[in-house]
């Protein structure tokens, strides 16, 4: 593939300034785990059906395995790995999604919780007051296959429950 | 309940702060200086003889630094089951669409993608055979000619028959005669996938002293290990296992996948080399489960007694013999006590994927023809399926299957729990019903070893070889601190690597909380022991006055006489003893039975054939709860994946290809959060003889009961049954349209007549 060159992708992630070289066909997935050393985000099928490479693009949560890396340029990407710094619970910390799903056994093997979780911010953004079923909707794109799902959407709610509190 | 410190909690996961911030590390999240990337070369065809491939313009290709084929690999057959049946890349045949036969490292995954796609390979095709029905059947083409110089082979049929299990008690035939009423009745469950999320991934490194180094996706490594050093033919001590964080593997990650693809390059090449499935390959090269065909027939009396069972029941293994087989006997009969029986359970070649394990392969196929046929005959018994069921379960001190005496255990009350919460029995209103099943499964056993020592500030850490796949380390950790007298905090937990813990079985089975962690308790006994010792000498007391708890070892008449964890470590230090170091070792473990009850309620569309599962409710005799939210979280997730059974998932495979057609997430349905009712989870704790603080194993058993309980709701809400998975749409229209979709079932006759 000497013909694709890698070219320089400038992007606001996790609320700084990142540069790389990436192929014109990345998808953000794959730079933002092979090009920014990102992990976080999961590949669990590169088609759009899993969920488990949910990040947050200018808010709102997106699949990106299905984003051209390039094209993210003039957006604001968060990952998993830039939610506890990004805390209001302050730096270095847990998001209080984070902490919910902790607390609230809304994760086991881990492989699609950094997606469950960016599903879940990217909701709370949105809705502070979500009631059950806009919490089972806003994960409507994410396979879970370990836990059923009733401690994710519990770990959601007492997320939301937490983050009014401290809002209010 | 004896008074526990951690133990009975509901304490997060050890690694939970590490997966919701993205810092667990996966196989794929392995990147390696100077690191290649693989690709596959696997068969297009179902059976055929490879007549010419030829990878020199791959080879060429810029980019690319080595091919490996099947003649790369030594010699050597090897076996998931119990054949040796398989190369680990075809030499000169394939078996099935799917079977690898070149593997490519490059540069990069695109380049490597090319590579593959300038092999040249010409195909001889053979006849195949896909149907397991057809395959069975005398004179059908075999898969494998060579079947009868497998290593393993022993007891079967021949032809495509290549494993045949068999119990039987009792007289059978003067039973059925003697027997008021007949059922017979045939099921079948369809080929499925266990749909973890982290799709298989490795990567290889040759070390500077010339040991391989793997990091894997896997259940078990040191079975990887094993298996590895097998097909490699170089010695177990030549290579390390690295067991990463895995992302769900219910079974399919028990044994060797393509490590050896990525080893091999790594060898050839001298560099490190990464092997990460796409999505399709998890459903077309990794090992599902594939059809069980069931043919039941149970002698009844008048009274609901049940006195005679045959099972007849035909496990499509695919192209190579793996798990399932065995729960066509072990499992024939479910939770009852029945006195004359004959089973026979044949595995039997087609020239499709081969199967893999998926949480207690075969016991959910099993759970749904007998839970169903069950139902069944109560119905037409005209007796209430909760009471025949009642009737017939077996008692503390009967005999298993497997001729195993059954301890004290909580069956009955499962049934008894999950009938209070929904007051059965009950009468739902139009389209609606209930339905309930039972299931059983014995906890996982084999080698076990764990190790604990006393770090010099009174923490300890605790090392063991088994996978973390279901919260396993928390509880193992649980059960180190609560024998110890510490704090959660205070255990630190390392597993995973070949060369440092010491060898353990793989995660599987429901064994690791059962199996290791006895195992775990016993090495913290010793280390308590130690301790124990230590400060008796220096306290000067007799031992038995003392007592460990709360990070000090104190006389119990006197707690102000005591040394603490840290003093004894750094005591230890210097001591004639010397450091504090807990051991455990075991092999096998006694029979703890696990018994569960499932319900469903259900709404059936009748215009359109919808079933939608409107409540679940289960019981199960779980022991002792180590840690009940993680217990819950196992029965939740395990119902889930059993509704996904019931409801949706099916892997759909072409007839005459073998070819899977739905390899992708958006057409193999698993259940979304907007599918699911919430799960009520009952805990029953009666506490086994044998395992940790009285624990049972936990995480196969939900997964057995909701096809059949939904099967048995749509009978009740609709007056059809369904002996076919899964309940989609079109199927249980079709069935209230008075056409069942079971169109073909198996020879029983002709079965019998060829064991003779």
């Amino acid at each position: 593939m000497a013909a694709t060159m890698k070219t320089p992708l400038v992007l606001n992630l996790n609320g700084e300034s990142r540069t790389a070289l990436v192929q014109p066909y990345y998808s953000l997935l794959d730079a933002l785990r092979d090009e920014f050393q990102l992990t976080g985000s999961k590949k669990g099928c590169d088609e759009g059906d899993c969920g488990a490479c949910t990040v947050l693009m200018d808010g709102r949560a997106v699949t990106s395995c299905l984003v051209l890396a390039h094209s993210a340029k003039d957006s604001e990407i968060t990952t998993v790995e830039g939610l506890a710094g990004v805390s209001p619970a302050g730096p270095g910390e847990l998001h209080p999604v984070q902490q919910a799903f902790v607390e609230h056994g809304g994760l086991q093997c881990g492989f699609c919780t950094p997606g469950l979780i960016m599903s879940a911010v990217g909701l709370l953004n949105q809705n502070p007051n979500p009631d059950a079923e806009d919490a089972v909707y806003a994960i409507g794109g994410n396979l879970c296959r370990c836990t059923g799902y009733n401690k994710v959407i519990e770990a959601i709610l007492a997320a939301a429950e937490t983050m009014r509190s401290k809002a209010g | 309940m004896p008074d526990f410190k951690t133990l009975g909690q509901s304490l997060p996961r050890v690694d939970a702060t590490q997966k919701v911030t993205g810092r667990a590390t996966y196989a794929a999240d392995v990147y390696l200086p100077q690191m290649l990337m693989c690709k596959l070369l696997t068969s297009t065809v179902g059976h055929a003889r490879v007549v010419k491939l030829d990878t020199s313009r791959a080879l060429a290709l810029p980019g690319v630094r080595a091919v490996i084929t099947g003649h790369d690999f030594p010699d050597v057959l090897f076996g998931s089951g119990a054949l040796r049946d398989r190369r680990i890349m075809a030499r000169d045949e394939v078996f099935y669409i799917g079977d690898p036969v070149a593997a490519v490292a490059a540069d990069d995954e695109v380049t490597a993608q090319e590579a593959i796609e300038l092999i040249q390979v010409e195909y001889e095709l053979l006849e195949s055979v896909i149907d397991p029905l057809d395959a069975i059947e005398e004179g059908s083409p075999a898969v494998h000619r060579d079947m009868p110089n497998f290593e393993g082979y022993g007891f079967a049929m021949g032809g495509n028959n290549c494993t045949l299990l068999d119990a039987d008690r009792g007289d059978v035939d003067q039973a059925f005669r003697d027997a008021d009423h007949i059922f017979e009745e045939n099921y079948r469950s369809q080929p499925i996938n266990q749909g973890f999320l982290e799709p298989m991934a490795c990567a290889a490194n040759v070390e500077p002293d010339g040991r391989l180094t793997v990091w894997a996706s896997t259940q078990g490594p040191f079975q990887v290990r094993a298996q590895l050093a097998s097909v490699l033919d170089i010695p177990i001590s030549r290579i390390k296992v690295n067991a990463m964080e895995l992302g769900g593997g219910f079974g399919a990650k028990l044994r060797l996948a393509f490590e050896a693809f990525p080893a091999m390059l790594a060898m050839k090449t001298g560099r490190s080399v990464k092997l990460v499935n796409t999505r399709e390959e998890a459903f077309t090269l990794n090992g599902p489960r594939l059809e069980t065909n069931i043919h039941l027939k149970t002698g009844v009396m008048n009274d609901g007694t049940i006195v005679a069972r045959e099972s007849h029941s035909v496990f499509d293994v695919g192209a190579y013999l793996g798990a399932g087989p065995n729960s066509g006997v072990a499992h024939a009969l479910g939770p009852y006590s029945i006195p004359n029986i004959r089973l026979r359970s044949y595995g039997v070649y087609t020239n499709k994927i081969y199967v893999g394990s998926y949480r207690a392969s075969g016991v959910a196929d099993m759970t749904f023809a007998v839970e169903s046929h069950m139902d069944s005959m109560a119905h037409r018994l005209d007796l209430d399926p909760m009471e025949f069921r009642l009737k017939n379960v077996m008692s503390e001190g009967d005999t298993s299957v497997s001729g195993a005496r059954l301890p004290a255990n909580g069956l009955r009350e499962t049934v008894e729990a999950v009938k209070q919460r929904l007051g059965l029995p009950k009468k739902l209103g139009e389209n609606r019903g209930v339905g309930i099943a039972m299931g059983e499964w014995r906890s996982g056993s084999g080698p076990s070893t764990a190790s604990i020592n006393v770090n010099e500030d009174g923490t300890v850490s605790l090392l063991t070889g088994s996978v973390d796949i279901s919260g396993s380390d928390t509880s193992l950790a649980q059960i180190a601190a609560e024998t110890l007298g510490l704090d959660l905090g205070q255990v630190i937990v390392s597993t995973r690597d070949t060369d440092m813990t010491p060898f353990t079985g793989p995660s599987g089975g429901s064994r690791i909380v059962y199996s290791q962690g006895k195992a775990v308790q016993q090495a913290a006994e010793d280390a308590r022991d130690k301790l124990v010792s230590l400060a008796a000498q220096r306290l000067g007391v007799p031992a038995d006055a003392l007592a460990c708890r709360d990070g000090k070892v104190y006389v119990q008449d006197n707690p102000a006489q005591s040394m603490t964890l840290s003093q004894l470590a750094r005591a230890s230090l210097t001591s004639q003893q010397g450091p504090i170091i807990g051991l455990a070792s075991l092999s096998s473990m006694p029979y703890a039975p696990v018994f569960n009850t499932q319900a469903a309620e259900v709404l059936v569309d009748t215009e359109t054939g919808q079933v939608k599962v409107t409540r679940f409710v289960q019981a199960q005799d779980v022991g002792v709860a180590i840690n009940p939210m993680s217990v819950v979280g196992q029965l939740e997730g395990g119902a889930v994946q059993g509704i996904g059974r019931a409801l949706s998932e099916e892997m759909q495979i072409d007839p005459e290809t073998g070819r899977v057609m739905n390899p992708s997430l958006a057409t193999y349905l698993m259940p979304l959060a907007v599918d699911m009712p919430e799960i009520e989870t009952i805990l029953i704790n009666v506490p086994s003889e044998s395992g940790p603080f009285g624990a049972r194993a936990v995480a196969e058993p939900p997964g057995f009961g909701p096809p059949a309980a939904i099967a048995n709701a749509i009978y009740d809400a609709v007056g059809v049954r369904i002996n076919e998975l899964p309940f989609t749409a079109e199927r249980v229209l079709a069935a209230i349209q008075g056409k069942n979709s079971l169109d073909r079932t198996m020879d029983v006759d002709s079965l019998k007549r060829r064991e003779g």
